[in-house]
């Protein structure tokens, strides 16, 4: 509902502020917590004073449902020529009228960001800024359980806290000597995996050996690219491809073509990318996010959840490969936690739709290398020379097959396409593909330019969680600048290969329509009931103020205010803080 | 510290009647600024704001701010219907011929601190 409606004009120092604080009253009535109200009167204040200080006059509008308020603000210019230094802490415009009065210290824009759960400033020169925040009332929600694929062992770990840091979403706590992660938070990247020296963190799995998987022989092993350009520089892609497939399994596949189709489809247009504008009208987002990596995809819904909306409607390449092979026993070698649990929640989700779920095992990369090398150096099945032997057997046309196209892009060979990708290939410079960003703090940097209207020269962004895309992973022992290198040069090799094969045809590879709806993601919940939600957030913020402030994470938690929310949730006591501890027995003796 | 301890160590002059508020809150932090926009982002709720500017918006952005009350250095009196408006506000105003450097570290004196970095 709409509730607060007002003109502010411009130079008008006196009345401003009027409309925050019929804001305010509002919200105080509706009994939204103490801290929703002092975020939302700051944003819709400094918005306001914008509207003042810089404008010919505009117009400020709330509305209120019960979980957020939305405050959109309109001017009607003179508009500002560069939004990126206008959010810029320091810079201002403001008139020698204005800063006498204490405003114009450069922080307004900066001010509301810090102050809004989402923020979108767009503005055009001698026409108007329209600047719209939303700030969430309640405290979030966590559900109860959420599958993760993060696997963290206590006893490999050395304590060394490596992971406290690197994890983005702050997620990571290690105490008594062990790493644990906190579920609501975790995006199942692989940026802590990457940063402990132990293998403490890894991905669940289920198999120590190849042979304890079985019905191999009527199971599809599908595989990304990085495992079969991960064998090292004397066994080329379709070498290794050849000695999987002499593992026994009915069909190898690679998820690459996947992959092409799923960004050849966000690029053509995605079902649904559209939201409504402040008008009620249905803009289409820009730019497009391309979902290739269910670990941005976690982050947007936890962090970003302005941009869902913008997610392309479809699967991810690894659960177009599931819903491709939905009538076979598969077996994914994922690259990711991320990926595995794509599949898992898929498989979940159609068991409890009442369909018979998929049947699934998900194998880690080192153990399916593992396999392979022991077969290319001769331990096992002699699959070069098979590889060798295929490769000079004349075609054949299987009558089950589909055009040998087909066949070669389903393992991963594609003709060249508007869009190469930059991660089967080096980096590319087509201004017309997606924008690739690759690595946890690059893609969290630009989402937040995204969330902020900051990138609309760019129509589509294919965002990975691990630096150099999948190859990247850090399940992955070689090099992602290497292993792209060798994967992009064994294209021509896995063509001839894939030629020459018998046996059935890999399916066609498509990008399927999303089945698993996108969803905002509420993190923390402090409490179901909001009464005491909103007290454990003042407890909450009075320890986070006790607390040194160092984030030193000698508690096991990444900062101060973490180890205050532990302490909150009851997952950990003040007594950890060394600090604290000090000054308690300072003040006993 | 109470309000009333504050204004009586620093020999403050009243601008409101602090009373009307119902009980007198221990104030332990504070914040000094003349730039507005700094107050929003920085000064702690329930403190004591030091500040030059004696216009209408400060006791808008102090509010908003969840100050518990205002001191003016420099002897400088806001207009009475700017008094008034703290009042409705629930926000205590006070005026001092010190400057705001030696009104702070008077409070700091007495206990109250900023907000470490």
């Amino acid at each position: 509902m709409e509730f607060v409606s007002y003109d502010i004009e411009s130079s008008d120092f006196r009345r401003a502020g009027k409309a925050s604080r019929a804001i305010k009253e509002h919200l105080k009535r509706i009994g939204a917590d103490a801290e929703a109200i002092r975020r939302t009167m700051i944003a819709a204040y400094e918005a306001e004073m914008n509207v003042v200080i810089h404008s010919v006059g505009g117009r400020l509008d709330a509305s209120l449902s019960d979980s957020q308020i939305d405050v959109n603000v309109v001017d009607e210019g003179p508009g500002i020529p560069d939004i990126e230094r206008a959010m810029t802490e320091g810079f201002s415009t403001a008139s020698a009228e204005a800063r006498a009065l204490g405003f114009g210290a450069g922080m307004g824009l900066p001010n509301i960001r810090r102050n809004s759960d989402r923020l979108r400033v767009t503005s055009r020169l001698d026409e108007g800024t329209r600047v719209s925040f939303t700030v969430y009332l309640k405290p979030e929600t966590t559900r109860a359980s959420r599958v993760i694929s993060l696997y963290a062992s206590a006893d490999r770990c050395r304590n060394c806290r490596a992971c406290l840091a690197a994890c983005p979403t702050q997620a990571m706590r290690v105490r008594d000597g062990r790493p644990s992660v906190l579920e609501h938070l975790c995006v199942d990247c692989t940026n802590c995996i990457a940063a402990c020296s132990s293998q403490a963190l890894s991905i669940r799995d289920e198999f120590s050996s190849l042979d304890d998987l079985a019905g191999r022989e009527k199971m599809v092993l599908a595989v990304p690219p990085a495992l079969l350009a991960g064998c090292g520089s004397d066994y080329p892609p379709a070498q290794v491809l050849a000695a999987l497939e002499g593992l026994g399994f009915a069909q190898v596949i690679t998820v690459a073509p996947f992959e092409q189709a799923l960004r050849d489809a966000a690029l053509a247009g995605s079902p649904g990318a559209t939201k409504s504008d402040a008008g009620g009208d249905s803009v289409a987002c820009r730019p497009v996010i391309v979902p290739s990596c269910p670990a941005v995809v976690n982050l947007v819904e936890l962090r970003f959840p302005s941009l869902v909306p913008s997610l392309a409607a479809f699967d991810s390449p690894w659960e177009a490969v599931q819903a491709t092979y939905a009538d076979r026993p598969v077996a994914y070698v994922v690259s990711c936690p991320s990926q595995r649990t794509a599949l898992l929640l898929q498989s979940q989700a159609a068991a409890a739709a009442g369909c018979a779920p998929p049947q699934a095992e998900y194998l880690v990369p080192d153990l399916v290398r593992q396999a392979a090398m022991v077969a290319l150096t001769g331990g096992g099945p002699p699959a070069a020379a098979a590889c060798k032997a295929a490769a000079a057997t004349p075609a054949r046309t299987d009558p089950g097959a589909e055009d040998s196209a087909t066949t070669l892009a389903a393992i991963g060979i594609t003709a060249p396409r508007t869009a190469p990708s930059a991660l089967s290939a080096p980096p590319s410079t087509d201004v017309d593909g997606p924008l690739q960003v690759t690595g946890m703090s690059h893609v969290m940097a630009v989402l937040e330019k995204v969330e902020n209207g900051l990138l609309d020269d760019v129509s589509a962004i294919e965002p990975y969680a691990c630096e150099g895309g999948c190859f990247g992973s850090p399940l992955f022992l070689e090099d992602h600048h290497v292993a792209a290198r060798r994967w992009a040069q064994g294209q021509s090799e896995l063509k001839g290969a894939a030629a020459a094969r018998e046996g059935a045809a890999a399916r066609p590879a498509a990008a399927t329509a999303r089945r698993r709806p996108y969803a905002a993601r509420p993190g923390i919940r402090l409490d179901a009931d909001m009464g005491r939600a909103i007290q454990k957030l003042g407890r909450l913020q009075a320890l986070t103020r006790s607390l040194p402030g160092r984030d030193c994470g000698a508690c096991g938690a990444p900062t101060c205010a973490a180890l205050a929310e532990d302490i909150v949730m009851e997952r950990a006591g003040i007594d950890l803080c060394p600090y604290a501890v000090c000054e308690k027995e300072d003040a006993d003796t | 510290m109470r309000l009333e301890e504050l204004v009586e160590a620093l020999d403050l002059q009243p601008l409101t009647l602090a009373t009307d508020y119902g009980p007198d809150p221990e104030v332990t932090q504070g914040y000094a600024s003349d730039l507005l926009s700094d107050v929003l982002a920085h000064a702690p709720a329930g403190g004591v704001l030091v500040t030059l500017q004696v216009h209408l918006n400060v006791i808008a952005v102090a509010s908003h701010a969840g100050l518990r009350a205002v001191i003016f250095s420099c002897d400088r009196i806001p207009d009475d219907d700017i008094i008034e408006k703290a009042a409705e506000e629930g926000l205590s105003l006070y005026a001092s011929p010190a400057d705001t450097f030696e009104i702070v570290g008077r409070l700091y004196e007495l206990g109250l601190r900023g907000t470490p970095a």
